[in-house]
């Protein structure tokens, strides 16, 4: 008999509660839906990191993201991930990735696989809704003068960003983009053509494919196919370029903001529903190859989004909500007769080893997570805390004074959560039954016994960062990190 | 002035490291010092700890240690 084989499909910022096996009302992934009928699904998946960076060193290598330190960025050189595990157990591996730049060799997410495609070198560069105001033209210099001067009062300030919008719309205006134009990254149908015709290619050796699709990822333009097919055929490019760019605002607040979130759940949702009907047509290949049968396929998410539930857009690590660290996780096996719900917690960081504990093979000791496959297929699945952390305000992580900041660390089990922000020494407990959106708190001296329980859990993980460190790999990271700015800089030297 | 120490390295290793790096470093004991504090430094670690103590004093405000 053929071994196992494994696909496993990440979709940037896709939230749990926008997949209908997991309570979504809109029909937008009717293919997930109906092979959920037939596969594991995890109500309560969480994410050990947000955003990208943060979240797949658990993803792939089971590790928590700042577990090699905050200088660290990616996968350390030689670090054992579920990649590099399974081609050294003899299977052939390929990646096709949607151009996230963080997921790129640079930092290491091409280790283990024969065939790693990135789609950094697309040509699908998008176009920038707002034309750049950094330019040295007069009109720039101009324009960046009149932007200080304004500052000066609220009042003038908020002129000037309303006038210069508006400038901006009209500008582009003049520009008949369509959709497929302004998309930042290949749109799901590249990728998995791409993952297809490399599937066709094998012949019977057992295999894992990994496919990380951005369709859900802002800037919003889903293809139009996509947008017709959930009800929303009237939405033009140019009104889908409108809506980005007002939704990118900065000086808007969340009530101007509100009025054009509905549209913009639609774009999110169209391209979560391009991401469903694709994945049903690679899922139609592994059927026409006789390959169904043996392939565990995985379908999860490295983190959610968020669109103004506590006052943020999109996914930066300013907060650990349930809309960033709440993401869907569906597993078929052909041992999976029927639905079944798995309702224990569990956190990603369980995910590889969980995965290689499916395909029988052995987990590599550097993995900080726990094979929980026996467990998950009899229903025992614990609750055991789960914690997800993050560099607070780090949207640059390629700076590495942007990384060298105060975590925040979320310690979740299914009844509570603990959000920690140690920027502010600040620690809030949210009783998630009573208060699933988070709105308010529990009071300091209200569930004490629960707050040290979760603190407890908190202590123990900053101790093991602390004494767990892999010097080895932190060595590793460090050197590679030196030969990327050296190289940067031979670079420079080269072409001046 | 710190005390320092003699440490050996192949010649033809010497020469490959100073022409692939020409005119960034001016000498090799620049060179393998700025390698070495690179790879030692830990900012981070810093914080973890301060984390790490900010989780013990909340614990210990709550009675519990």
């Amino acid at each position: 008999m053929r071994r196992h084989s494994l696909v496993l499909v990440t979709v940037d910022c896709l939230r749990a509660d926008h997949v209908g096996f997991q309570g979504y009302t809109s029909s937008v992934t009717p293919f997930l839906d109906s092979l959920a009928k037939n596969s594991i699904v995890f109500s309560d998946a969480v994410v050990a990191g947000a955003p990208t960076y943060f979240s797949f060193p658990a993803i792939m290598a089971s590790r928590y993201p700042l577990g090699l330190g905050r200088e660290v960025l990616g996968i350390a050189p030689d670090e054992p991930t579920i990649a590099t595990a399974l081609q050294r157990s003899g299977y052939v591996t390929a990646a096709f990735l949607a151009g996230n730049p963080y997921l790129s060799p640079r930092f290491g997410y091409d280790q283990g696989f024969d065939k790693f495609h990135d789609f950094l070198d697309s040509s699908l560069s998008g176009v920038s809704t707002i034309p750049s105001p950094l330019g040295n033209s007069r009109f720039s210099r101009w324009n960046r003068d009149l932007e200080a001067i304004t500052a000066r009062s609220r009042l003038t300030a908020a002129a000037y960003h309303e006038f210069y919008f508006r400038y901006c719309q009209w500008r582009s205006a003049s520009e008949d983009l369509s959709l497929d134009q302004l998309r930042r990254y290949p749109a799901a149908d590249v990728l998995i053509d791409r993952a297809c015709s490399w599937l066709k290619g094998l012949h019977d050796q057992p295999f894992f494919l990994w496919i990380h699709l951005m369709d859900p990822h802002h800037p919003y333009y889903p293809p139009q196919e996509a947008l017709s097919s959930i009800g929303m055929s009237n939405m033009s490019a140019r009104r889908a370029r409108f809506l980005n760019s007002f939704w990118n605002r900065g000086d808007v607040g969340p009530g101007r903001l509100r009025r054009h979130k509905a549209e913009i759940l639609s774009l999110y949702d169209a391209g979560v529903y391009w991401v469903d009907k694709q994945l049903s047509r690679l899922v139609d290949v592994l059927h026409q190859m006789q390959r169904w049968d043996e392939t565990v396929f995985v379908v999860t998410a490295d983190h959610g989004e968020e669109f103004l539930e506590h006052g943020e857009r999109y996914h930066s690590p300013t907060n650990l909500p349930e809309q960033l660290i709440h993401v869907p996780l569906l597993v078929h096996s052909s041992e999976v007769d029927g639905m079944m719900i798995s309702n224990g917690l569990f956190s990603l960081i369980h995910l590889a080893p969980t995965l290689l504990g499916a395909l029988g093979i052995d987990v590599p000791n550097t993995f900080q997570g726990t094979d929980f496959w026996e467990q998950v297929r009899a229903g025992t699945l614990s609750n055991e805390p789960a914690v997800a952390e993050c560099v607070d305000g780090c949207n640059n992580p390629l700076e590495v004074n942007d990384r060298i900041r105060p975590r925040i660390l979320a310690v979740r089990d299914l009844d509570y959560k603990l959000v920690i922000r140690f920027s502010e020494q600040k620690d809030c407990l949210y009783d998630l039954k009573n208060d699933p959106a988070e709105c308010s708190p529990v009071p300091s001296e209200v569930l004490t016994a629960e707050r040290i329980r979760l603190l407890k859990v908190a202590g123990k993980h900053l101790k093991t960062t602390i004494t767990g460190r892999n010097l080895d790999l932190v060595s590793r990271s460090r050197l590679r990190d030196l030969r990327h700015a050296i190289d940067l800089k031979r670079a420079g030297t080269l072409s001046s | 002035m710190a005390n320092l120490r003699t440490v050996q390295l192949p010649e033809e290793l010497c020469v490959k490291a100073e022409s692939w790096l020409k005119g960034r470093f001016d000498s090799m004991e620049g060179l393998l010092g700025f390698l070495l504090e690179e790879i030692i430094k830990d900012e981070g670690a810093k914080l973890d700890q301060r984390e790490e103590e900010i989780v013990q004093q909340r614990l210990r405000d709550l009675g519990y240690i």
